[in-house]
């Protein structure tokens, strides 16, 4: 029987004692998942960090845990040493870069069965083979790190993480990083820890994992406790406004955009295009028409060449074969918005800076920026600091502003959101929609399936290779037609 | 956290004290001469060895030449040679990464070849075959330490360009309109410009440490030109009777490479 | 195998350049350098035109330059260096006996730095800022800052006459070995002290080496299994930076000890300007050099799967 886990009143200081996060009390039972949810940076994996004596250097936590009869001060993380892998597993937030690199899955999976369990190296190595075998990775076991994928990653860390007997799993933002199917398979993975009878807690900002898991969750904000409850009541009946915020903005719950116009200019025309990349063909005889006003969205898996679809049809690279044209002759009316927003601006300049360079340079009207900014909700100060110094959704915003000045009638949105929390996804995909509303033609790429389903006209699935074609799952107001 | 803030206020603490040690030297190698005249060749063997007096501050050496004078113009001479090479690589350097990483193809793959092929020589050892070549001049120990230096600034420029320019910010630069001359103004020359202090303290330190080391084997500068590692083998046989005197220019490039060391920060050459 | 051959293309070019380097100072030997060595030769007596002549045109000193420095290229290939201008051996057989004694000092400070280094900054790597950290970094400032002649210097003056407890110079006992090996060392170790503390730092630093505690393993088992395994890897990467260390300062060291070995034959030779002995002598550096480059890379595919470095 796992021991139930109970932690009161724990708390976060940082160095300075300020406190991070206010008291909240846990409670884990075995077949009961516990989910804490929040936006990055709410302070959400303090909590599962002061849990297990794991927090960053500096930082102190409060509060008494008790495991079984252990009683243990979240004051000396110590203690807590001993219950890692024997009692507590912690599932480990990038599994990519906590594999040991150079060192096979097999054996980070047995030097626990053998170091922390105690067992001899051969009765060790066949547990290790046994746990990598049921979760369908017995032809990984000689692999090192670099040869796997993220979500084969995933389940040897798993595995690893579970070889020391733990019952308590702990998984901090288990999902991140991942597309749409390793998230449903991470899912698969815990529910199925939680059938056998373990204790699970995960803290993340994926509404749709913590909805599929189900048991208790913990809405946490700006280091403090929102809500708390039952998982179905609170997706159904959220009573925090913070809440409810929150899960309207899960592309699920999206309205969809209504359709476009029909019959609209033609802005971008490809023709029978072929991409290859490294000897490599990713697109084969791709056809498209793109009008005014349409937002045309883009999936596909990584590596499949959507990034470099996008600069061919900005003209920044020549296309293989086939024909692109771009009907719009005024200069730098084709622009691009970058899935990291930081890296799209020069690193050391001031954003103001870098923004009046781009006002002389066009001589654009100088009295348009502040107009702008207050309708992408940008403060004034934002101008005076560097990118390094501002939110990933603010420089998003920023970064939308300035192409904006431009007035494009086009704009490649290469994963826009894929690094932003998800209230401020919203936002930006609600900028995007009014800019298509103006006559801009948008092209979106992402692989949030629901996201795309919601906010597109019709899209199109790049496959890597295989050639591409129109999606089945094509939308509401298809206007163009192919080729 | 404020680990790290420690770690780096320490770090540019660091920097900031070599710099003014470095400062120090450079003031003594020009002021030095001004405040006590004289003149590092004259000879008077009367004053062989002798001790500290009003006109020569320092002492004298086995030729009873001034040590001041000797050591401000030793000091000079290393500083000048040590100086206009680095200045005159990181030119060089710093154009040719900046041309290669832009133009690619076969310009990159030429100038890769020529400095990975003269990193195949150790630096010392290049310089040491030049000098063979060309009497070891100052001019002539300038252009073979340029030589050596300019790899380095050369591979960091088109490492950190390369990568530059392949990043989004770039790219989105070049969309939105600006030219080449402001790619390399914002873009580019922000991150090179953070590189260069350090490389050139760690050039400049090799430099004054190959003209010294090649002196010191007695393969550099000939007497009687005042050089560091030349005094110090003059200066040897007498060690018994003047451990003082032999100590001043062992004393002067431990606080040159110190300093400029110090003002390079913690990366490794 | 692209590294191999990046390693032959370079031994290529530094012959190349080697070869074109003493070609060049053959040339602009003073005139009367053919006479000299005529006369070293045959005896002053028995010098005639006809000898000088010969002589210039063994040393391919006149005549057309073309064809002389592809003559002077091919000898080099079939490494047919001549005599040395100054003592009259042959080039190939001086080296032999330089190169063995060099390699003899050079692994013995090798191996003595890679005893002091590693194991010192993998120490303090486990514990940043603390205080074996700091003594660390001062010393190795310290060290920077000394060349190794001057610590050669300061190692002979105050071990070997103040004290008078090690020979100054020569070549034969171990005691012979100490001081030269010691000052090769200390400026060797004083490098590999601080990769190996910044690289133990990173690794301990990094979310591996958490997940490894946090499965439960002990902190000695994590850095038996997990930590000396990913710090030996910028370790060999830089051993291959350590060589110009080596080389360079098997130059110097060997200089100010007296040590018969290479690199205190090329500086004897470039100081006597004695071109086949200097063409010998760099071209058996650099090519040794470049191997110890590619033995470096070979072991740095070994020690990482995944198949970085260059």
């Amino acid at each position: 029987m796992t021991p139930r886990l109970e932690a009161d009143d724990i708390s976060v200081f940082d160095s300075d004692g300020a406190r991070l996060l206010e008291p909240v009390s846990i409670r884990l039972e075995p077949g009961r998942p516990l989910v804490v949810l929040g936006e990055t940076g709410s302070g959400k994996s303090l909590l599962s960090q002061a849990l297990t004596g794991a927090l960053p250097r500096g930082l102190k936590a409060r509060g008494r845990i008790c495991l079984g009869d252990t009683v243990l001060d979240a004051a000396r993380p110590a203690d807590h040493r001993r219950l890692w892998g024997r009692e507590i597993a912690v599932l480990p937030q990038e599994p990519w870069l906590s594999l040991d690199p150079l060192m096979r899955a097999q054996q980070q999976v047995s030097e626990s069965h053998s170091l922390v369990r105690g067992l001899g190296r051969l009765r060790a190595e066949q547990a290790a083979n046994r746990d990598l075998a049921a979760l369908g990775l017995a032809g990984a076991a000689r692999r090192y790190p670099h040869q796997l994928s993220g979500g084969m990653a995933q389940r040897v860390a798993f595995a690893a993480a579970r070889a020391g007997g733990a019952r308590i799993l702990i998984a901090d933002e288990p999902t991140k990083g991942l597309d749409a199917e390793r998230r449903d398979e991470v899912a698969a993975l815990l529910l199925q820890e939680v059938a056998a009878g373990g204790s699970l807690m995960v803290v993340t900002h994926d509404l749709d994992l913590a909805q599929r898991l189900g048991g208790e969750v913990l809405v946490i904000r700006q280091g403090a406790l929102v809500e708390r409850g039952r998982s179905a009541v609170i997706f159904e009946l959220p009573h925090q406004d913070y809440t409810r915020r929150l899960l309207a903005a899960d592309p699920r719950r999206w309205a969809t955009t209504s359709p476009a116009q029909t019959g609209t200019e033609t802005l971008l025309e490809v023709q029978d295009l072929s991409l290859s990349r490294g000897g490599r063909s990713l697109i084969e005889g791709l056809s498209l028409r793109v009008g005014a006003g349409e937002i045309v969205g883009i999936t596909g898996p990584s590596g499949c060449g959507k990034s470099s679809l996008g600069d061919v049809l900005l003209g920044l690279h020549g296309p293989d074969s086939g024909r692109v044209e771009r009907s719009v002759a005024r200069p730098h009316a084709y622009q691009k918005l970058f899935q990291d927003p930081p890296s799209a601006f020069p690193r050391t300049l001031p954003l103001g800076t870098a923004l009046r360079d781009l006002v002389r340079r066009h001589r654009l009207d100088a009295a348009r920026v502040a107009p702008l900014m207050q309708r992408l909700r940008l403060r004034p100060d934002l101008l005076e600091r560097r990118p390094g110094e501002v939110s990933g959704g603010e420089l998003q915003r920023l970064a939308l502003l300035r192409v904006m000045l431009l007035e494009p009638v086009f704009l490649f949105a290469d994963e826009p959101t894929s690094r932003l929390d998800p209230i401020t996804q919203q936002e930006v995909i609600g900028l995007l929609r009014e800019l298509a509303c103006q006559g801009c033609a948008v092209l979106i790429v992402s692989h949030d399936p629901e996201l795309i389903a919601r906010t597109v006209h019709r899209s199109i699935a790049l496959t890597g290779g295989n050639g591409a074609g129109p999606d089945d799952r094509s939308h509401a107001g298809l206007a163009a037609a192919f080729g | 956290m404020t680990d790290r803030l420690s770690r780096t206020t320490g770090r540019r603490g660091s920097r900031r004290v070599g710099a003014l040690l470095v400062l120090a030297v450079v003031l003594f190698a020009w002021l030095a001469p001004w405040l006590a005249p004289g003149d590092p060749y004259g000879q008077s063997l009367l004053k062989a060895l002798g001790a500290p007096d009003a006109a020569a501050p320092f002492g004298y050496d086995h030729l009873g030449r001034s040590m001041i004078q000797r050591l401000a113009a030793a000091l000079q001479l290393s500083l000048l040679i040590a100086g206009v090479a680095v200045v005159a690589a990181a030119c060089l350097g710093v154009a040719l990464g900046v041309l290669a990483a832009a133009r690619g193809g076969w310009v990159d793959r030429a100038l890769v070849l020529v400095s990975d092929s003269l990193l195949a020589l150790p630096g010392l050892l290049l310089v040491l075959i030049l000098s063979a070549l060309i009497p070891p001049r100052p001019l002539a120990f300038g252009a073979g330490l340029t030589l050596v230096l300019w790899i380095e600034f050369f591979r960091l420029t088109r490492a950190t360009c390369r990568s530059l320019l392949a990043s989004p910010g770039v790219q989105a630069s070049r969309l939105l309109g600006f030219g080449r001359l402001y790619l390399f103004r914002r873009h580019l020359w922000p991150e090179i410009a953070q590189l260069l202090l350090t490389t050139a303290a760690f050039g400049a330190a090799t430099g004054v440490m190959t003209i010294a080391a090649l002196g010191f084997v007695s393969v550099g500068m000939q007497a009687p030109t005042p050089e560091l590692g030349l005094m110090m083998v003059e200066l040897m046989p007498y060690w018994r009777e003047a451990p003082l005197t032999l100590l001043q220019p062992v004393i002067a490039i431990f606080l040159t490479l110190l300093g400029l060391n110090l003002m390079a920060g913690g990366r490794q050459a | 195998m692209a590294a191999t051959g990046y390693r032959l293309l370079q031994a290529l070019l530094l012959a190349l350049f080697i070869g074109v380097t003493t070609f060049a100072m053959m040339r602009s030997l003073p005139g009367d350098m053919a006479w000299r060595i005529a006369a070293h030769r045959y005896g002053y007596d028995l010098v005639d035109a006809d000898a000088v002549r010969l002589v210039q045109e063994e040393l391919a000193l006149g005549g057309p330059l073309l064809p002389a420095l592809v003559q002077w290229l091919t000898d080099m290939v079939r490494l047919d260096f001549g005599t040395s201008l100054v003592s009259g051996e042959s080039v190939i057989g001086e080296i032999t006996h330089q190169l063995g004694a060099s390699l003899q000092l050079a692994a013995v400070a090798l191996a003595l730095s890679l005893l002091l280094g590693p194991p010192l900054g993998i120490l303090a790597g486990l514990k940043p800022g603390g205080w074996l950290d700091r003594g660390l970094l001062v010393l190795a400032s310290g060290l920077r800052a000394m060349p190794q002649f001057l610590l050669g210097l300061l190692l002979i003056l105050l071990v070997s006459v103040r004290l008078g407890w090690l020979p100054a110079a020569g070549h034969g006992s171990a005691g012979h070995f100490v001081l030269p090996a010691l000052t090769l060392a200390l400026g060797l170790a004083a490098l590999s002290a601080r990769i190996a503390r910044d690289a133990m730092a990173a690794v301990a630093a990094s979310p591996f080496y958490g997940f490894a505690r946090q499965k439960g393993l002990s902190d000695a088992q994590v850095l038996w299994r997990h930590g000396l395994r990913n710090v030996s890897v910028p370790l060999v990467t830089c051993l291959g930076l350590q060589f110009v260390t080596l080389v360079e300062g098997v130059v110097v060291v060997e200089s100010v000890f007296g040590w018969p070995g290479i690199g205190h034959g090329l500086v004897h030779a470039i100081f006597g300007r004695d071109v086949p002995m200097v063409q010998g002598t760099a071209l058996v550096m650099g090519l040794t050099f470049v191997l110890l480059n590619a033995l470096n890379d070979a072991l740095q595919r070994r020690l990482d799967p995944r198949g970085t470095g260059r």
